[in-house]
């Protein structure tokens, strides 16, 4: 609330000004305008964990239930036909949640050797790209004769 | 700080360049090529989406409460796999045994609803020789079936030498790495769900009529 | 597949025992050192340079005069489409990996390759997939629709019979062997440098080879599913190509030129790796701009991957498409112009000696170059337009091709020739070869390019007699003659210096990097103790440190000499013991793949040999346990 109210104050030294948030306190507790809410989630985080900062079965369940749940999101969404206009961005959008969740979590990658992410986010960046371009090129056949 | 990448066998006591395992550098290697694999596939069958000439269409053929039925036993194997593996390492035998036994079940209750799926679309007329659906939609989701195969095979391995007492947490890498692969396939198979199931199911005829048809 | 290692050591019964002599058939059947594996890749690719040059000159022959008669046009057509398969996957690739699996280790101070198993898998899979694809010419069928196979003329409707079937089969087993071959490298350069090596102090060659296995990795499963798709529509009756259906013809060149362009880069950044590796040692300076040559690599195979219509500018993508295939062609001549740019400079004020390696690498950057200039004009669609499918193309893609990689690979031959045998090769018989390459080379392919401007089309067997075109067509045979009498030179020269073998200390050349400061041959473990690297060409610089403290010019006498292997204690080394498991899984691939033209029964028993081999794989320990350690 005090940000909403720098923002609006006028002191007179210009009618804006950038409101002094934390980090432009000397050593600020977070390092960017979001840092209160990436400090907040790294306590659920260390909470969920339980402390060890590598999971247990439980968190595993946790992801699990989350993955059911978005497949039946998927599948509700597909049965109902008002918001069928809008099934391909949400299909797409929900697989690449549930694509996230399993190679970040059930495979590691989010705590492994920043090494394998490196080489499976540029297949993947390479690969998406590519098959994109190649969807484009083939619905714009010919544009332009 | 992974404590993943410990597991270090007998008689290998390689320090490496960068401290990362060989096998599961290797294994996420192979993930990326399979990406490009897989993700060739599904571009064939998205550029040829509702270019058929001729039926039976998706929206005739799929049946989309049995695919999700599969899709979710697919997911809560992957669940499996990776709690197999977190009591593998903790050396508690017992429950890895019987989480890798789920896992292989859920595999081969996934692969029977395929062969349901497969033998169904069979008898009523679509097969990979039909039509452009049928062709795309039987390669990939085979090569997919193929891979979960093999996955299953090499996870009936992994538990034959956890009960001989050769799999233990020691080289417990190497049921990670099979946990790498059944991921994989999992995503895979995510991404074919909705793409290939979701997305399709309501494709009937092609909006404005067939393709390549003089005059259209 | 992962080598379970448990308490009790289980393997699956054996039927044969494991090898484990040093000598005989089964020491190369069984072999998992990287060098012999090199050697071995060498020989067999150098035969089928040999297979698919006939094929050439045979093409070359019926060319030669106006409405020749001497080659039917069925085996015209199967003669350009095997000796295009032959020469980009059996020879070129092959040659590349030999000088991956020979020099990498040695490069980065390895004792072998992360997964030794694997490279000899790919091997054997490289081998018996060769032979796979060649069997063909035995059934009288061999392959006839062009190294592209563009349908519909390779579909079953207008292709019968099993000549492109087994074209697809074999390259799908082909692919297997590049994959694994490449996952390996990347693996083993990551992972296996020696201390100190970081990855801006890796030797040229080994980026070349670093960014090639990427490329290798993430293209050959592209022609995977073009192959599998192109088997479906032909052996199983889909439609991926069948425009009854509403396939589209098109889609099979979109996929088989993402897989081909990023392939051309493979078989060219080896070749520039090994270039850039001759040049400094022979110009006694060091390589100019490492890290641009290295950069400029990387971006070559990152922008290899958006340019691959510039194969399909005549197919009608449309205006839009083309234009921007075009600037992307255009701009990834750019950071080939800066590598060419650094040799020079490389060489500039460098005291340059003439050796036979030293001409091919220079051959290499002047071929290289003309060849480049073709292709700039072929990225400018509306010229491309003239120039597809003519002579131009064939001109353009020679000249980077054996003008640049066969030139490279011929001088990495001569360059690390005494480091692979112990002997060296004879230096007058071998300038003699390039001089003769050379010339038959430019003669050869030179009046493609008017040829092709003047309207001759590709892959036709004859022409009429008043085109005009029978003098460039003649000039080309004899040059195309004159290339086999200069191999011939060499294989000459390979002869006679085994027999007189002038016997090579371990660093004849007084060269640069890791591989030279051991004795030639290696000894099986390669490397005594493994060095401790501190710069760039680290055994240049162990040897004339007074170049590091500010000296323009080395001494005449080096502070370091080649290892000396007499006093090692062998027993401290691991090294893995031999496998056939390899073997099992090469061969049972194949007459899986051959099965699935012939009969079901054939794909049973190659499937079970490829499940035995991996499962006896999986629970072979990588070392027996044993007592005496070789």
């Amino acid at each position: 609330m005090s940000i909403l109210k720098d923002l609006f104050h006028y002191n007179g030294n210009g009618w804006w000004r950038i409101p002094k948030t934390s980090e432009s306190k000397t050593n600020p507790q977070y390092e960017h305008p979001f840092g209160k809410f990436a400090g907040m989630s790294k306590d659920f985080w260390t909470f969920i964990t339980s402390g060890k900062g590598h999971a247990s079965p439980a968190y595993y369940w946790a992801i699990a239930i989350i993955l059911g749940l978005i497949t039946m999101i998927e599948v509700w969404w597909f049965d109902v036909d008002e918001l069928r206009y809008l099934l391909v961005p949400a299909m797409l959008f929900f697989s690449l949640v549930k694509f996230i969740l399993v190679v970040a979590f059930f495979m590691h990658l989010k705590f492994d050797n920043k090494l394998y992410s490196t080489i499976f986010v540029t297949c993947m960046v390479i690969g998406v790209f590519i098959f994109s371009l190649f969807l484009v090129l083939s619905a714009f056949h010919g544009l332009g004769n | 700080m992974s404590n993943q990448d410990v597991t270090i066998q007998h008689g290998e006591e390689i320090k490496n360049s960068t401290g990362v395992s060989n096998k599961k550098l290797l294994m996420w290697a192979f993930l990326g090529s399979d990406v490009m694999f897989f993700g060739t596939f599904i571009g064939t069958f998205m550029a040829y989406r509702n270019k058929s000439l001729n039926g039976p269409y998706p929206s005739d053929t799929l049946d989309i409460p049995i695919t999700s039925i599969s899709t979710f036993v697919l997911l809560m194997s992957s669940l499996g796999v990776v709690l197999a593996l977190h009591y593998l390492k903790e050396s508690k035998m017992v429950l890895a045994k019987l989480w890798l036994i789920l896992v292989i079940i859920m595999g081969m209750i996934f692969m029977g609803f395929q062969v349901y799926e497969f033998s169904h679309f069979a008898h009523i007329g679509m097969t990979p020789q039909a039509n452009l659906f049928g062709s795309t939609f039987f390669t990939l989701t085979s090569l997919h079936g193929a891979h979960v195969s093999l996955g299953i095979i090499w996870l009936i391995f992994l538990l034959y030498n956890e009960y001989k007492g050769n799999l233990t947490s020691e080289n417990a890498i190497d049921l990670e790495l099979a946990g790498l692969y059944w991921h994989f396939v999992d995503i895979v198979w995510i991404i074919i769900f909705a793409l290939l199931y979701l997305i399709t199911a309501g494709d009937g005829v092609p909006p404005g009529g067939l393709p390549w048809i003089a005059g259209q | 597949m992962s080598s379970i290692i448990g308490p009790k050591q289980f393997q699956i019964p054996r039927i044969f025992p494991r090898p484990m002599s040093h000598s005989g058939i089964w020491w190369w059947l069984g072999t998992v050192d990287h060098k012999k594996i090199g050697t071995m890749y060498g020989i067999v690719s150098f035969f089928w340079f040999i297979m698919g040059g006939i094929e050439a000159l045979l093409i070359r022959v019926q060319l030669s005069q106006a409405e020749n008669d001497i080659i039917s046009p069925e085996l015209y057509n199967q003669l350009f489409t095997m000796h295009g398969t032959t020469m980009v996957f059996l020879v070129v690739m092959p040659l590349s990996a030999a000088f991956f699996n020979w020099l990498i280790p040695l490069q980065i101070g390895a004792r072998d390759v992360a997964f030794p198993r694997l490279n000899a898998l790919s091997l054997w899979v490289f081998i018996f997939g060769s032979i796979l694809m060649n069997i063909s010419w035995l059934t009288g069928e061999a392959p006839n629709g062009g190294w592209f196979g563009y349908p519909p003329n390779s579909t079953i409707q207008f292709n019968p019979g099993n000549g492109m079937t087994f074209w697809v089969l074999g390259l799908n087993v082909l692919g297997v062997a590049s994959i694994a071959a490449g996952l390996n490298f990347i693996v083993t350069i990551i992972n296996m440098r020696a201390p100190g090596m970081t990855l801006m102090r890796m030797p040229v060659f080994t980026w070349m080879t670093f960014i090639t296995s990427i490329l290798i990795v993430l293209a050959l499963p592209i022609l995977g599913v073009a192959g599998i798709q192109m088997t479906g529509d032909r052996v199983y009756g889909t439609n991926f190509f069948n425009s009854e259906a509403g396939g589209d013809p098109i889609f099979w060149q979109h996929i088989f030129w993402l897989f081909g362009h990023p392939e051309v880069y493979i078989l060219i950044l080896p070749a520039m790796g090994i270039v850039s590796e001759i040049l400094p040692t022979f110009a006694r300076k060091p390589l100019f701009g490492y890290t641009f040559i290295v950069f400029s690599g990387i971006i070559i195979g990152f922008m290899g991957w958006f340019v691959w219509s510039h194969h399909m500018f005549t197919v009608g993508l449309g205006p839009a498409a083309n234009t921007a295939f075009t600037l992307s062609t255009m701009l990834i001549a750019i950071p080939t112009g800066v590598k060419i740019f650094n040799w020079l400079a490389t060489l500039w004020g460098g005291s340059i000696k003439f050796t036979t390696a030293m001409l091919f690498s220079i051959g290499f950057i002047a071929m290289f170059t003309i060849g480049g200039l073709s292709g700039v004009t072929h990225a400018v669609s509306p010229s491309d337009a003239q120039q597809q499918d003519t002579y131009y193309v064939v001109a353009h893609f020679h000249y980077v091709l054996f003008g640049g990689s066969i030139f490279a690979i011929f001088g990495g031959l001569y360059f690390w020739w005494p480091k692979f045998t112990g002997y060296m090769l004879n230096e007058r018989l071998g300038i003699l070869n390039f001089i003769i390459m050379l010339i038959g080379f430019n003669l050869q392919f030179a009046p493609m390019h008017w040829l092709g401007l003047d309207g001759m089309p590709r892959r036709i067997y004859t022409y009429a007699e008043n085109m005009g075109w029978e003098l460039s067509n003649l000039a080309a045979t004899i040059g195309g003659f004159l290339i086999a009498f200069s191999v011939l030179i060499f294989m000459v020269n390979v002869f006679i210096s085994r027999i007189n073998k002038k016997l090579a200390s371990g660093d004849p050349w007084d060269a640069r990097t890791l591989e030279w400061s051991i004795s030639s041959p290696p000894p099986h473990y390669n490397f005594v103790e493994i060095p401790k690297v501190e710069h760039i060409d680290d055994w240049w610089y162990k040897k004339y440190p007074e170049l590091l403290e500010g000296s323009p010019k080395q001494t005449k006498s080096p502070k370091v000499t080649v290892e000396d292997t007499s006093n090692v204690d062998e027993s401290k080394i691991h090294l893995p013991d031999l496998s056939y498991y390899p073997l099992f899984v090469g061969v049972g691939l194949s007459i899986a793949a051959l099965g699935v033209i012939y009969s079901y029964a054939l794909v049973t028993i190659g499937l079970i040999l490829v499940f035995w081999g991996c499962i006896g794989w999986s629970t072979e320990p990588v070392n027996e346990p044993h007592e005496k350690h070789h």
